[in-house]
């Protein structure tokens, strides 16, 4: 069992995500894009374009114009998201110290780290709760959700939670000895797990997390950027400047039969020529 | 909701290329068309698995709104394509089913795609709300055209292709009936500016062909009156083709095989007589078509390509014009505003045309659709559509009193008069935009 937990599911669960969502997404960019699906107004240039995503991606940009209540809770969370990403990053090299990098003293480093990070948790599990309850009370959201969405949001709660957990006085995780055995796991040298309840099933449900990922609704921060990319291509400019190839085998197909239009003998002579 | 669609019969849908399968085969044959479609274009598989079913699209789309049926929701109406893709193309679908909102495909799938696909006017705005920009539209056209080749799509729409693939146009009409009308209209222009103004067709040498909605040659005729005259005063060298008298592409709302070889036409008519530069007139989806697929369905385009909107607004200071004494309005047509980004020529003719031009609210590219996109024109769809045109309606009502909706598009001047009778502001007048530079152009008497 504890061969399974530390030396192979987190690898396992890792390459699953990591390949999982590459072929995913390369089985998206396999078919071409046949017509031009620009979503106007789009910008000129290539910055603006760039510019034009980038906003969208972080600030949700069209969901803000439609709907301020839900770009609140949607916002919140996937900010939260990748704070407590980041901070475990620091956390799990660092341990609390990384602030007096910018110059503050161990211990208001140590205060710092707690309260941003109960910052985060807390918004990250508040925004989760109005999601899900969201998914519930609304009659629309609840006919359009399936199971999956359900599970969804409780995995990611049950991972908040967990990892809550740690801090509550009673279920208090060793935490140099949770940065030990994460940092075992990524330097590949795993090291056997704590014995502390919360982070047992905490890391078990990232690892499923992880697993998951690759497979569900989760991919939708992939698929924005294909789709995305799609509505800003640059319109069309005819004439077509020469060395555009085909976009795609739909262009160059003949159709049989091309019904006679007309008997206008020149126009059934410019047709044959093209 | 039941919609009381007529299908077409296999002698029609034989006359446009299709053989209808039998429904023993018929669900074999659809995953197939499913498979093939996925590989033809990316948009439908990233759009059917990006979405995260939080329905912010409910409140953006004019047919829920007008309906009231949750499978209007357009994450509901892709849902009804998702459910399938997901179970029969996608892993979790394969085992887990259910749980993941894949359904089989039974007896009833193909009822319901049919009932939702055709209450769908492909008008984009849920991509403009969407968090990821996912445009129903496109699941819409995807599912449509699978349709079609199982011998399943509207009489009325199949009626229109097989027109555009004999004759060149959507009403059916020949040369001689061409230069009929095109007779009478030059008679109707003489009479009311006392100028010989022609109306060309086929006329070998031309530097630009105008391709009209074929409807401006009857119903619309002011339109095409309005982009005589602008051609006539610019000394244009203008001409119309009698084998493609039609800006509108009914193949792109359900058949994209069809689409192709009535695009393709474009560049046949162009060649024929010669022109550089081609100008399409007032349609809607034909202008998109035009503008974003042209390429894409056959290739490098040797011509200039524009909206006699865009020429006409560039053209407005040589243009002389006094302005009509209207309170008017604009509808931005969807496959104008959002689809093909022609969304100034029309509001700067606007001004310059009549005395006092207004808003509708919301506008440009979050324009409402009129409901008759998507070649829902049928008779038997009147009253669905009365109830798809139910936002654009509360938009002009807002406006009142109004002399005039500017409508460029011909789908939504086939709509739009409807709405206005049906809701009660039949007192309102409408037309294309070209009308009113037609109307307000100042002629000299030579």
């Amino acid at each position: 069992m504890e061969l399974f937990v530390c030396r192979i599911l987190p690898y396992f669960a890792f390459a699953t995500f990591l390949i999982g969502t590459t072929v995913r997404v390369a089985g998206w960019l396999r078919s071409p894009v046949p017509f031009h699906l620009t979503l106007f107004p789009v910008r000129k240039n290539r910055t603006g374009r760039a510019v034009s995503v980038a906003s969208e991606f972080l600030l949700c940009r069209s969901l803000f114009r439609e709907d301020k209540l839900l770009w609140l809770g949607v916002w919140l969370f996937h900010v939260a998201l990748v704070m407590v990403a980041a901070g475990h990053v620091l956390g799990i090299t660092f341990l609390r110290d990384q602030f007096t990098l910018v110059g503050v003293n161990a211990s208001a480093s140590k205060e710092l780290s707690l309260i941003l990070g109960g910052a985060t948790g807390s918004i990250i599990t508040v925004s989760l709760c109005a999601l899900l309850c969201r998914r519930i009370v609304n009659a629309n959201v609840r006919r359009l959700s399936e199971p999956d969405n359900f599970f969804e949001l409780l995995l990611l709660l049950a991972v908040a939670l967990t990892g809550i957990l740690m801090y509550v006085p009673g279920f208090h995780a060793d935490l140099p000895a949770v940065k030990a055995f994460m940092a075992g796991i990524i330097s590949l040298q795993p090291i056997p797990i704590p014995h502390n309840t919360p982070f047992v099933i905490h890391f078990l449900l990232v690892n499923l997390f992880l697993l998951y990922f690759p497979f569900s609704r989760l991919l939708h921060s992939a698929g924005f950027f294909v789709n995305r990319v799609m509505l800003v291509e640059v319109p069309p400019i005819y004439p077509t400047p020469v060395g555009n190839t085909p976009r795609s085998a739909f262009a160059t197909k003949i159709l049989h039969p091309d019904i006679p239009v007309s008997k206008n003998r020149a126009v059934e002579r410019e047709a044959d020529r093209l | 909701m039941k919609i009381p669609l007529h299908l077409a019969k296999k002698e029609a849908l034989h006359a446009i290329g299709i053989d209808p399968f039998p429904e023993a085969e018929r669900q074999a044959r659809a995953l197939s068309l499913i498979d093939d479609y996925r590989k033809f274009a990316r948009s439908l598989t990233v759009m059917l698995e990006t979405c995260t079913r939080c329905g912010a699209c409910a409140k953006a789309c004019h047919s829920y709104l007008g309906t009231d049926d949750f499978y209007n929701i357009p994450a509901a109406r892709a849902g009804l394509f998702r459910k399938i893709f997901s179970r029969y193309f996608t892993l979790p679908g394969r085992v887990l089913g259910r749980l993941v909102g894949a359904g089989d495909f039974d007896a009833e799938t193909l009822g319901t795609w049919m009932e939702y696909f055709y209450q769908c006017n492909i008008c984009r705005r849920c991509a403009v709300f969407c968090p990821f920009g996912i445009d129903t539209g496109e699941i819409v056209i995807a599912a449509r055209h699978i349709l079609t080749q199982l011998g399943l799509a509207p009489g009325f729409m199949v009626n229109i292709a097989r027109n555009e693939l004999t004759t060149g146009n959507n009403s059916g009409i020949l040369k001689p009936a061409i230069m009929d009308s095109c007779e009478f209209l030059e008679a109707e222009l003489k009479e009311e500016t006392g100028l010989d103004i022609k109306i060309p067709v086929d006329k070998p040498h031309s530097d630009v062909l105008y391709v009209p909605s074929s409807s401006e040659l009857f119903t619309n005729s002011d339109t095409m009156l309005g982009a005589a005259k602008i051609f006539h005063h610019l000394g244009s060298n203008w001409t119309l083709s009698s084998t493609l008298l039609e800006a509108a592409n009914y193949g792109f709302l359900f058949d994209l095989d069809i689409m192709k070889k009535h695009n393709r036409r474009i560049r046949i008519a162009a060649a024929a007589v010669g022109a550089g530069l081609v100008i399409q007139g007032e349609c809607g989806h034909g202008w998109r078509v035009a503008r974003m697929c042209t390429e894409g369905a056959n290739g490098p385009v040797t011509f200039r390509m524009e909206h006699i909107l865009d020429f006409a607004a560039d053209n407005l200071s040589k243009l002389s014009i006094a302005k009509l004494p209207l309170r008017a309005t604009l509808h931005d047509p969807c496959n104008y505003g959002r689809a093909a980004g022609l969304i100034d020529s029309p509001r700067k003719i606007m001004k310059a045309c009549v005395t006092e031009f207004v808003e509708m609210s919301p506008n440009r590219e979050r324009n409402f659709c009129c409901g008759g996109g998507s070649g829902l024109l049928m008779d038997e769809m009147k009253d669905i559509r009365m109830r798809l045109g139910k936002m654009k309606a509360a938009q002009i009502r807002e406006l009142l009193p109004l002399d005039y909706v500017a409508l460029p598009c011909a789908s939504c001047k086939a709509q739009v008069p409807l709405l206005l009778k049906h809701y009660g502001m039949e007192e309102v007048y409408t037309g294309g935009v070209i009308d009113l530079i037609g109307r307000a152009m100042v002629m000299d008497r030579k």
